[in-house]
């Protein structure tokens, strides 16, 4: 355990009944990093996402978020999980409350935070996400871009040290995608830790620092987003970064 | 109801329509034809009777509305909690509240009623017959409202928990804020619904000597010999169950408008 990574993830399994969808993940993110996960569908991107939060729990193995330990039942799985946003693919914003109620639900509920406070700063974050007019609208009248926008700013009312985000664009319209993914970008800049999960290899390149490739559980290559994509080393890789790559 | 076609609604329309119109000329012809026009009306619509009997049974209508208010408020919050027992992470809660759903809904109410009022008294317990009758009504209705609680919280989208827990809120914070608010608008309809059965089963109560509508449509028939106080007593419940049968079905009509 070291308390210079944000996150450590040493030895990690994951089994759902008989399968085996982990089989023993190490992984180590710094501060401000950037870090794209790629990897064919059932590779176990998203159930690694999901353990980091706890929304799964590990089966096997160790994953330390600034030095906690999540899987150790005598951790505070709900104060921990103040310090990670994740952000779904779904959207999953609570659809009988406005968006301004979206975001200040947690930061009140949570943190007792004044209505005030939150709100203000809910607009601000709206502000950032480029939806302060929506503020009064219902998720069901806001396009899919729109409603992820705000799933992001919803994640960032609690102030989270790290964010995760599990495939955020694939439920959108192509001409939605962009206007996500430039949000995502900001907050890159502006410094957070990132562990994205994503088909955006244009957005990888940009932005990630490094970047893994995941395959039946594990880890398989892990280096920078350039290299990986240009010189993959394993069958696997070469097979999936040669199908993925021939249409950008 | 849009699983039935236009057509259907149309063809069911006339079938009632024509199967109402045949009972009517069916008696009308049997009262008429064999001259028993003037009995039935003495044995069942019978003005003078009516008159002397509607007030006190009709006094009777705040009984029922009573108890079926009260209880319904207990049937809420029991009916509520069982839900969440149901649901617990913990087998044996789940396994307790499953047991109590089963056996209570596979037991007729009339005689949970003669078990809580007679049990309540052999045990030495103070409870007067209206809070005997609530208590029964609650016991029965708990279970099966339970189940709707059940099933409106699990037709929540499992994304809902999760993302409300991601925010770092606990379960029961996460429950109360994000999941039985947009639960509890699903289970709208069918809880009103059963609001009516509720209303119209506290006639049953009149067996353990509640003072109402049926219990006393059936003493002025006991000393009028007569149908008429319980046509009395049916008008009674029409008073309160069409007007409320309306409103559930312009509340529903709203509720899915808005979705």
């Amino acid at each position: 355990m070291n308390n210079d990574y944000m996150v450590e993830i040493v030895e990690l399994h994951k089994s759902f009944g008989h399968h085996e969808v982990l089989k023993g993940v190490n992984l180590r993110v710094k501060p401000s990093e950037v870090l794209v996960v790629v990897g064919p569908s059932g590779s176990g991107k998203s159930t690694m996402l999901r353990c980091i939060n706890g929304l799964e729990s590990a089966s096997g193995g160790h994953i330390f978020i600034e030095g906690m330990d999540i899987t150790d039942h005598r951790s505070d799985i709900n104060v921990i999980r103040q310090k990670v946003g994740i952000v779904f693919q779904s959207f999953n914003l609570f659809p009988h409350l406005t968006t301004l109620r979206n975001i200040t639900l947690a930061p009140v509920k949570v943190r007792n935070m004044e209505s005030e406070e939150a709100e203000e700063k809910a607009l601000r974050l709206l502000d950032r996400v480029g939806l302060r007019e929506k503020a009064g609208a219902y998720p069901a009248h806001l396009s899919g871009g729109q409603q992820q926008r705000v799933a992001i700013a919803r994640a960032l009312a609690m102030d989270p040290d790290l964010m995760l985000f599990d495939e955020v664009t694939s439920a959108l319209d192509p001409e939605l995608v962009s206007e996500v993914l430039d949000v995502m970008k900001d907050l890159a800049r502006e410094g957070m830790t990132m562990l994205v999960v994503t088909h955006e290899m244009g957005f990888a390149k940009e932005v990630g620092d490094r970047l893994i490739f995941m395959d039946d559980g594990l880890i398989v290559e892990e280096g920078p987003p350039e290299d990986i994509f240009t010189n993959p080393k394993s069958p696997r890789a070469i097979d999936f970064f040669s199908k993925i790559l021939s249409h950008l | 109801m849009k699983v039935i076609g236009d057509r259907w609604k149309k063809a069911l329309w006339w079938a009632g329509s024509l199967t109402a119109v045949g009972l009517i000329a069916f008696g009308i012809v049997y009262l008429v034809k064999f001259e028993r026009g003037q009995e039935f009306v003495d044995e069942f619509l019978n003005w003078k009777i009516f008159k002397e009997t509607f007030w006190y049974v009709f006094t009777g209508l705040r009984i029922t509305v009573t108890v079926a208010l009260v209880s319904e408020v207990f049937i809420l919050v029991a009916g509520l909690l069982v839900a969440l027992v149901r649901i617990s992470r913990v087998k044996l809660f789940r396994g307790l509240a499953a047991v109590y759903i089963d056996v209570i809904r596979g037991i007729p109410l009339l005689l949970q009623i003669f078990i809580v009022y007679y049990g309540v008294a052999i045990l030495g317990l103070k409870m007067n017959i209206f809070w005997a009758g609530v208590l029964a009504l609650t016991i029965c209705y708990a279970a099966y409202e339970a189940e709707i609680f059940r099933a409106g919280i699990e037709s929540i989208h499992k994304g809902q928990m999760e993302a409300a827990r991601s925010l770092g809120m606990g379960y029961f914070k996460a429950m109360r804020f994000v999941i039985l608010p947009q639960a509890i608008r699903n289970v709208i309809p069918p809880l009103s619904n059963e609001f009516i059965a509720l209303l119209k089963d506290t006639a049953l109560l009149s067996v353990i000597g509640l003072a109402e509508i049926t219990r006393r449509s059936s003493e002025m028939f006991g000393k009028k010999f007569n149908i008429t106080p319980f046509v009395v007593g049916a008008v009674c419940y029409l008073i309160v169950t069409i007007p409320l049968m309306r409103l559930v079905q312009y509340v529903n009509k709203r509720l899915s408008v808005s979705d």
